[in-house]
């Protein structure tokens, strides 16, 4: 099977025995007298499903297990749990629930902006409708207008809890399965690999702890990312621009993808011919999709009330800085404020360069020299240059080589780049690049100890930078078992140093494979400081005048830390770049030669 | 010989962290309840332990249960010492749940060392059974649910009671099985069930000369003897020197209690009641009298007392003679032949006969049945084949026990992914009988599994919509119950064919 060729409607074949070195990832190993033994835990645990177990068995088994811990990880806190007047998250999205569906969808991005106004992208604004008027048949008041405002009835916290379940297993799950399917067999991978991958991707700490614990849909948004990588290694590049349309019309986070994807089909386009239908196709789906996302809200805007309430409320930024000055009355200026209000809404310029503590570059950089003395819209700007100048070169690699396989490094380097330099960055925020990070365990030698490491280590850093956030929300339970686990069942520290430790196993050894000396005391630096951390947390007052001493300086070693995932990420794309290459050169050779 | 993965204990680490995060889920009175028991054997005088009566979840297990609770007061001491006040019922700080619910995880590792005896202790050509077999027990969603959810100490006293049948295998360890299980006894005095299959296992084997029945071997006797002797010594001697012996006993039977328990046990009472309730409308069509009185009678079928309307009354004598002769049907094979499968089919057989035809009997018996009728489930297909709708209806029939919103998914997941990855690997270790299966009874018991999943989903979803919550809320739990209980008394009788005829 070809890389270059994977084809949507391929007949079912049985799949190839892998042959390529290290596609089997190293997951057993071979001690004395021929006994064979699992690399890690969680090969142990998918060890009778080596040969011929059917995926009809496998996958409905591991999508109960990781459901199980799901759910499980959802009986305890949540964000803004009696914390009166604003709570949290939850509320926020119990109330979106509220507003949309009591409300005309004119108001849906008016209404008193000071309670939680809504200010997620339109297909939020849609699932939280959908979701609401479920609950409504359920039991109204939940959502009653107004006097439903920070109700914490056990059954609501259930029913909530059970629409982020829902809305993963019909929008992240599948499209992580298929994508791994696709994935895995272009890299000529294993099945009994690609499961095992599967599990370790699914159980994920931070995603779990954020949408499951601390309560959001990242995994809606994460999910229509999947499903456009998915399309692209399927050769639909319409579907990918809609998916991915959908991404960003879920939540504005996704924009971190964006240059990738922009730079990666404008490379198809160009590379290796250029191919002008093509670029003007996915042009026009891309603006289709974006028309279909907001003609409802669209259509809301048409009605005559909706057109009496625009020409009464405030004019969005946006709209007054347009030179055009349209007569309150018409259709054409409730529809344009009805967008601009929707946009102004959604991109948070106008609020500070970073909330909270978050470890990236401006809160380390404010740690040391502070950054109110500055204007805002220098800072903007500051952050705008520093971020395009963090991801020019990946985007770059891929507009040049617009190869599916190289998706993954470029889209994880591009987002660790936006985590690191842009504006307005959360803690959550981490899961975007930890997602396609992540998604590299399923590829060839994705399994293998050197991959695993640093895969790993980037997640363990990532859910430990969160530990405040979700401290503050009583998931420190949950947040250690879910994290320990994981490290457990992947064979990294601090539950086992198997990972780092040399031993030859039953296929050869690839040197490339095992992580070298630099990474693993890098890796068990920051190991130690992590743990570190968590005693002085534990049990050291900070001094009266700095009460967030501990706060800050885990962004700043989580700073330290996503600083070298990107650059890891980055390598690694470069290395992949060049192998390709070379492959490619010498495959031309050859067919020259003969 | 290979290891077999995964390992024990890595299942038993990946269970414990799913576990710990069941610490929130809801818990029943029976956290109170230990919670009661350790304030009361904590600050408390020994001499006072069972006439204490300030909350009414009195001390009702034997002695050695209430030790087991002093050891533990000593270190919830350290963790919230308001937990160890008698007088503060229904005291829930989350120390305190953290506490009692890994006290739970904690001492299940009893039960993980003995499945690795009982692995250790199979012959090689069975060990990957064996090891099959054991993860099936750390995981079992009886064992998830009662202990882990609704709160209780099971994991460990099974523990017990599988390290006790492993050290029955051989003669050299025999006296120490008898002494563990003795001990067992003056742990949770509900393995009195299992007690004749004891009695007549060790008094054949092991006090008895194997060739010769006539030969008693007055050394093992004797050694046996004290020592048993000696355990129940230890832990009744104390009271019986302060005369206390009666009010212990009333507190450990209590005998005033109905028929049937809150939730109907799936067993033959069950099904008595459901013939007596299907009776009712039918009655005056053939002319039956009706018992005006049950009919009328809120908590029939529930709490205390059963009244039948038609059928006639059971009293709790018949039922002991019914359960003593259904026990003694399969010790007289075991007395012929005294070997460990029988004796394990024999135990098996007991905890049968007991659940079945017992008096106020729990739901969570059925794990008496379950585990000690998973260690042979894998002999062959036989057994496999009879084990099956045991294992569906036993663990079916405990979902009554959690009502909550919250844990139906965990309930359900958990016991669906059990039953299909176990039943599944069951399927394919078990080995080919020497004798053929009966064919009718296989068909009999695939039609029976499939009926399983509309049941469920009628008594979770559909009743509730139709009825609403409140209109005959009886009638998915007697479905239930009923349905549960052909299972259990089919795979009852399914067993005792393959036991008679192996």
């Amino acid at each position: 099977m070809a890389p270059s060729t994977p084809s949507s409607h391929r007949p079912r074949k049985k799949r190839k025995v892998p042959t390529a070195p290290g596609s089997n990832n190293n997951l057993i190993l071979d001690i004395s007298n021929g006994q064979q033994t699992p690399a890690f835990p969680l090969v142990s645990f998918l060890w009778a499903a080596r040969a011929g177990v059917s995926q009809w068995l496998i996958l409905p088994l591991t999508l109960m297990v990781v459901g199980l811990f799901r759910w499980a990880v959802s009986l305890w806190g949540y964000s803004g749990f009696q914390v009166p007047p604003m709570h949290g998250d939850f509320e926020a999205q119990r109330h979106w629930m509220e507003i949309t569906t009591h409300l005309p969808m004119a108001k849906w991005y008016l209404y008193d902006l000071q309670y939680w106004g809504l200010d997620y992208p339109p297909l939020t604004a849609y699932h939280s409708w959908l979701l609401g008027k479920i609950g409504s048949i359920v039991e109204p008041a939940w959502f009653a207008l107004d006097s439903s405002r920070g109700l914490e009835e056990p059954h609501l916290k259930v029913f909530m809890r059970a629409t982020v379940v829902v809305s993963e297993y019909l929008v992240y799950v599948p499209a992580i399965v298929n994508f791994l399917r696709r994935y895995t067999r272009m890299h000529g991978v294993h099945a009994w690999s690609t499961s095992i991958a599967l599990v370790a991707i699914l159980l994920q700490p931070a995603t779990i702890l954020i949408d499951h614990g601390h309560f959001q849909y990242n995994t809606v948004m994460l999910g229509l990312m999947v499903a456009s990588l998915d399309a692209i290694l399927a050769g639909r590049m319409l579907w990918a621009c809609v998916f991915f349309v959908g991404a960003l019309g879920f939540k504005q986070m996704a924009l971190y993808y964006a240059p990738v994807m922009f730079a990666y089909l404008l490379g198809v386009c160009v590379f290796p011919r250029c191919r002008i239908g093509r670029l003007i196709n996915i042009a026009l789906i891309t603006l289709a999709a974006f028309a279909l996302l907001f003609a409802p809200l669209v259509v809301g805007a048409t009605n005559p009330e909706a057109r009496k309430l625009f020409a009464s409320s405030p004019q969005p930024p946006l709209l007054q800085a347009s030179p055009v000055s349209l007569d309150k009355d018409t259709v054409a200026y409730a529809i344009i404020f009805q967008i601009t209000q929707t946009i102004h809404r959604v991109l948070p310029f106008s609020r500070g360069i970073f909330e909270d503590k978050v470890a990236n570059a401006w809160c380390a950089i404010h740690t040391f020299y502070k950054l109110h003395r500055f204007d805002v819209s220098l800072l903007q700007r500051a952050s705008l240059g520093a971020t395009l100048a963090s991801i020019v070169v990946p985007c770059g690699i891929i507009f040049r080589h617009p190869r599916a396989s190289l998706l993954l490094p470029a889209l994880s380097s591009v987002a660790w780049g936006f985590f690191l330099f842009s504006f307005q960055v959360h803690e959550k925020s981490v899961l975007l690049p930890l997602l396609p990070m992540t998604l590299l365990l399923a590829g060839d030698g994705g399994l293998s100890k050197e991959n695993r490491a640093w895969v790993g280590w980037a997640n363990v850093l990532g859910s430990w930078t969160m530990y405040p956030l979700l401290k503050r929300d009583e998931l420190r339970v949950p947040y250690f078992v879910m994290t320990l686990l994981w490290a457990y069942l992947m064979g990294l520290p601090p539950v086992c140093l198997e990972t780092y430790r040399s031993r030859a196993s039953s296929e050869d050894t690839n040197n490339q494979l095992e992580p070298n000396i630099l990474t693993k005391l890098i890796h068990f630096a920051f190991y130690f400081a992590m743990i570190v951390w968590h005693v002085l947390d534990a049990f050291v007052v900070p001094p009266p005048d700095k009460p967030d001493l501990w706060v800050v300086l885990n962004a700043l070693i989580g700073f330290g830390g996503f600083g070298l995932a990107y650059l890891w990420c980055m390598w690694k794309l470069i290395t992949q770049c060049r192998q390709i290459d070379l492959r490619v050169a010498e495959e031309d050779s050859r067919k020259k030669k003969q | 010989m290979a290891e077999l993965y995964p390992l024990l204990a890595q299942c038993a680490i990946v269970a414990a962290a799913f576990k710990v995060l069941l610490f929130p889920a809801y818990k029943s009175t029976d956290f109170e309840v230990h919670r009661n028991w350790l304030a009361i054997t904590h600050s408390l005088p020994v001499k006072e332990w069972y006439y204490e009566k300030t909350s009414e979840w009195t001390l009702d297990y034997p002695p050695f249960f209430a030790a087991f609770e002093w050891l533990m007061s000593q270190a919830a001491t350290h963790v919230d010492p308001a937990m160890l006040v008698v007088k503060n019922l229904h005291y829930d700080s989350w120390e305190t749940v953290y506490f009692q619910r890994a006290t739970v995880i904690l001492t299940e590792l009893i039960l993980v060392f003995a499945l690795s005896r009982f692995v250790k202790s199979a012959s090689p050509w069975n060990k990957q059974a064996a090891h099959v077999a054991s993860l099936s027990i750390l995981l079992s969603p009886g064992l998830f649910i009662i202990d882990h959810i609704h709160f209780q100490y099971n994991g460990f006293m099974y523990g017990v009671l599988i390290l006790s049948i492993v050290l029955a295998r051989k003669q050299s360890t025999m006296l120490l099985s008898g002494i563990l299980f003795a001990a067992l006894l003056c742990f949770k005095h509900i393995y009195l069930y299992l007690a004749l299959a004891y009695f007549v296992y060790l008094g054949r084997a092991y006090c008895l000369d194997p060739k010769n029945v006539l030969r008693p071997r007055f050394g093992n006797i004797l050694k046996l003897g004290v020592s048993v002797i000696g355990v129940f010594g230890v832990s009744f001697g104390p009271f019986v020197q302060w005369g206390q012996l009666f009010q212990l006993k009333d507190r450990l039977f209590p005998f005033s209690r109905g028929l049937c328990h809150a939730y109907w046990a799936p067993n033959i009472w069950a099904m008595y009641s459901f013939t007596d309730r299907a009776l009712i409308p039918l009655a005056p069509r053939l002319g039956l009298s009706v018992n005006t009185d049950a009919l009328n009678s809120v908590t029939r079928g529930l709490v205390g007392d059963t009244s039948f309307a038609i059928l006639p009354e059971i009293t709790s004598g018949q039922t002991f003679i019914l359960t003593f002769v259904f026990q003694l049907i399969p010790l007289m094979k075991l007395w012929l032949r005294p070997d460990w499968d029988t004796f394990l089919g024999a135990l098996t057989l007991c905890g049968y006969a007991s659940f079945l035809f017992g008096w106020h009997v729990h739901e969570k018996a059925v794990l008496l049945i379950i585990i000690p009728f998973s260690l042979i489930a894998l002999k062959d297909r036989r057994y496999f084949s009879a084990f099956r709708p045991l294992a569906v209806a036993g663990h079916v029939s405990l979902f009554p026990l959690l009502f909550t919103a919250a844990e139906f998914p965990l309930k359900t997941v958990y016991t669906v992914f059990w039953l299909i990855l176990f039943l599944f690997v069951f399927d394919r270790v078990a080995p080919v009988p020497e004798r053929p299966r009966i064919f009718v009874f296989d068909r009999l018991a695939l039609l029976y599994l499939t009926f399983a999943i509309p049941l469920i989903v009628y008594c979770s979803l559909v009743h509730q919509l139709i009825f609403g919550f409140e209109r005959l809320q009886f009638l998915p739990l007697m479905f239930m119950s009923s349905y549960c209980a052909l299972g259990v008394v089919g795979s009852w009788i399914g067993f005792m064919v393959v036991y008679f005829t192996a």
